[in-house]
């Protein structure tokens, strides 16, 4: 019986041949080649993500005041952790920040959510495109125009909203009209103003959500006799869960770390329900003799608080197929 | 080379000033970038050009000087006849130095001068941090003699001169005179005591001229400390040089201040929304709306907004009122030069100061105004010798009230300078504030509480 031999490979010597100068070459072209591809991204990656966390962590370990050069810069550990976390001013700033999240999240996903079930019943192509454009002008309107705009909305002796009420409606007279920015009312009127200037963007990601679904499912749900509302709440919001998570996510950490909002609205006034953690760290490190490294501790801890409340949101909407 | 490439070698080489604007513009066309684009991209390869050239002249000033002044961008084309000069507005919002912070820790500076230093915000801050030099060696002769003596007081530390001033602001009463007339009130007249100019207030409320009497601009230093002043001078503590928020006179301003905000605009409270609260304030828009009758701020302020008025003439100015046996002081700062320690130009710098404060065209427009373009801000000249030239052979463009104005530097006093800067005022703020808006219904434990915080962050500000 022949007898089948498969001949091996010949890679040359073998390893205890080989001198150390070809392994080197061996190991570099097997391992170092990607590297060197991978170089740019890494320089990128480490230049523009990694240095400046690893630089404010480092700062927040240290007793630094660049206002006054004879005070030398001295690591300090933790010490402005220590102090931050029981810093009642930074409890405060958070609970408000987090106070402003909870207004902003609701409406920043059911007003938009709403809207686009909306246009997505429209059939008209040109009349839908033209809603779509519309939605999306406040998104293209710089940050300080949207300030300027809502400034002149809220105010008192010539904006549009206090006219309605005092001058058209006569509900208020000019003594006791809302005063929209002060303490009592900053908040929801920066809220509003918030759910207008994400309106159009928000729209686009449920618009989205919804040309994923299948028409099918609303046909089928229409000959079991369903209407709008109960279309709305057995079929649409469930499909559009994903992207909701998705929104919810992202738009908590931007509505968490808000500053120049509450800087433009609010300026530096401790009492005021827009002095949160982001103002106060900003206050800290860049005014009277500017703190950098407490001012650091507060952005960390800040930050910290932000991804447990990401972590839990992660495992909360975690993938249960 | 790829167009990629020789776009970015394009920028690279025009922000760093080694390209003339001909061969930015010819690459910029060869590549096709857009017009704006290259113009935008040979200016700047312009300014970086200039900006490495130790002969010019480095000027960065507050956005609010250009605003305000439109003359000083025409002051730096026609200096730069004779000393090359590039002017630029300052990267410095809500007083913040930061930048001339981080370029003096680089030991380098990119400008020569700032012109936006408020000495009892900014001064002792850029001093401890090395970022500025003093003026002496570079003054011209007489000058420090030629300023108003608590001028000068004003801009020295250590006994070295420091804030070269520029600009005059003084706190003042104003008042529209239509309201008051319409209220049946003398409207030449001012109040004299602050009785006075309550009951004023409440009589404009009464007869229905307008919905408010008075306002104000709750910030420390453009109402509390003023009026403190108006009672008693002698509120710093004298080894910190902190405003002694407890004191008797600052509680009886509160006091005062507490009174008026039932006849004031209800928002008055309200912060402003440019630079970190500070301005565009509620009284602002109150006076220009008309809505109220009686204004204390500086004179700027006033006349600003009253160039908003369909007869702005009818803008009054008085002293700040006083109270029976007070001191009948206000506040005043000037807003000027501080020389950056790591620019270059001295002398060139020192001629910059010395020809802007003695350029009558800019006074002009400040007085006067020149609508619709620019109101009048009000803001003064602090040369003695102007004044003096100005009462012997009167301009027709200066106004009664500019004098009265600046008679009132007599009575007025700066607020004393601290390494705590704008904070000081941050910090003490929402505890008065919280006794004006009746959370609390004690003046002196909320001040208390106030000269507790700011004098803790003071400690650690030295420790």
């Amino acid at each position: 019986m022949a007898q089948l031999t498969v001949a091996q490979p010949q890679h040359g010597r073998s390893g205890a041949e080989r001198s150390w100068l070809q392994r080197v070459g061996d190991w570099v072209s097997r391992y170092g080649v990607p590297w060197v591809f991978l170089l740019p991204t890494m320089i990128f990656f480490i230049g523009w993500a990694v240095y400046p966390i690893v630089r404010v962590a480092w700062f927040s370990l240290l007793d630094y005041r660049p206002i006054q050069a004879d005070r030398p810069v001295t690591f300090i550990g933790l010490q402005n952790y220590v102090e931050a976390f029981a810093d009642p001013l930074l409890q405060v700033g958070i609970i408000r920040a987090a106070t402003f999240t909870a207004l902003f999240l609701p409406g920043m996903i059911f007003i938009p959510m709403f809207l686009a079930v909306l246009i997505d019943r429209i059939t008209n192509a040109r009349v839908a495109t033209f809603y779509r454009l519309v939605l999306l002008i406040p998104a293209m309107i710089p940050g300080p125009l949207i300030f300027l705009l809502w400034k002149w909305m809220y105010d008192g002796y010539i904006g549009p909203i206090n006219y309605a009420l005092v001058d058209v409606l006569g509900i208020f007279t000019i003594q006791n009209q809302p005063q929209w920015l002060s303490n009592q009312l900053v908040i929801p009127g920066l809220t509003i103003m918030e759910w207008w200037w994400g309106l159009g963007y928000h729209t686009m990601f449920f618009l989205a959500g919804l040309a994923s679904v299948p028409r099918d499912l609303f046909d089928a749900s229409k000959v079991d006799g369903a209407n709008e509302w109960q279309m709305f709440w057995t079929v649409t919001f469930w499909r559009l869960l994903p992207v909701t998570l998705v929104l919810v996510v992202l738009r908590f950490g931007t509505a968490m770390a808000v500053i120049d909002e509450y800087l433009i609205m609010g300026g530096f006034m401790r009492d005021r329900p827009t002095y949160t953690w982001t103002v106060y760290m900003w206050d800290t490190a860049f005014q009277g003799v500017q703190d950098r490294g407490y001012g650091a501790a507060i952005g960390w801890v800040g930050t910290i608080v932000m991804l447990v409340v990401v972590a839990v949101m992660f495992w909360a909407f975690r993938s249960r197929d | 080379m790829s167009k990629k490439l020789a776009t970015r070698a394009l920028f690279a080489d025009a922000l760093a000033g080694r390209l003339d604007r001909r061969t930015v513009l010819t690459r910029a066309a060869t590549l096709g970038i857009s017009a704006p684009v290259a113009a935008a991209l040979a200016q700047s390869s312009i300014r970086t050009a200039l900006a490495g050239d130790p002969e010019v002249l480095e000027v960065t000033s507050y956005d609010w000087q250009y605003a305000n002044h439109p003359g000083l961008t025409e002051f730096v084309a026609r200096l730069s006849e004779t000393v090359p000069t590039e002017a630029e507005i300052a990267p410095s919002a809500n007083f913040s130095t930061d930048v001339f912070l981080s370029e003096a820790a680089e030991q380098t500076s990119t400008w020569d001068l700032y012109t936006g230093v408020t000495p009892f915000l900014e001064m002792i801050q850029l001093v401890e941090s090395d970022v500025i030099e003093p003026w002496d060696p570079y003054l011209p002769e007489g000058v420090l003699d030629d300023l108003f003596p608590p001028v000068r007081a004003e801009g020295t530390y250590q006994d070295q001169f420091y804030v070269w001033p520029w600009l005059l602001d003084i706190i003042v009463q104003g008042w529209n005179a239509e309201i008051v007339e319409a209220a049946g009130l003398d409207p030449e007249a001012a109040p004299a005591t602050w009785d006075e100019y309550l009951a004023n207030a409440q009589q404009v409320i009464d007869s229905g001229a307008a919905p408010f009497g008075c306002t104000f601009d709750f910030h420390a230093w453009r109402s509390l400390i003023p009026i403190t002043h108006s009672i008693s001078l002698d509120v710093y503590d004298p080894e910190t040089g902190l405003f002694m928020w407890n004191s008797d006179p600052a509680v009886e301003a509160l006091e005062i201040m507490k009174r008026m905000m039932p006849l004031a605009n209800p928002d008055v409270l309200n912060p402003g929304t440019t630079d970190g609260g500070v301005n565009q304030t509620p009284d602002e828009q109150a006076f220009a709306a008309r809505a109220v009758a009686y204004y204390i701020k500086y004179q700027n302020a006033h006349l600003r907004f009253a160039s908003t008025w369909e007869d702005p003439g009818a803008l009054r100015f008085g002293a700040l009122p006083a109270p029976e046996g007070g001191a009948g002081g206000t506040v005043f700062w000037t807003t000027g030069a501080v020389l950056l320690k790591y620019g270059e130009n001295k002398e060139q710098a020192a001629q910059f100061m010395h020809e802007l404060n003695q350029d009558n065209a800019i006074w002009q427009n400040s007085i006067t105004g020149n609508m619709p373009a620019s109101p009048a801000v009000g803001q003064l000249p602090v040369y003695q010798s102007l004044w003096e030239e100005y009462e012997a052979n009167r301009p027709e463009w200066i106004t009664d009230w500019a004098f009265a104005i600046k008679d009132g530097l007599g009575s007025a006093q700066a607020i004393t300078p601290t390494i705590l800067s704008i904070q000081q005022f941050d910090l003490a703020a929402p505890f008065y504030t919280a006794y004006l808006r009746g959370e609390t219904d004690d003046a002196r434990a909320a001040l208390t509480e106030a000269m507790d915080t700011v004098q803790a962050a003071y400690d650690d500000a030295m420790a």
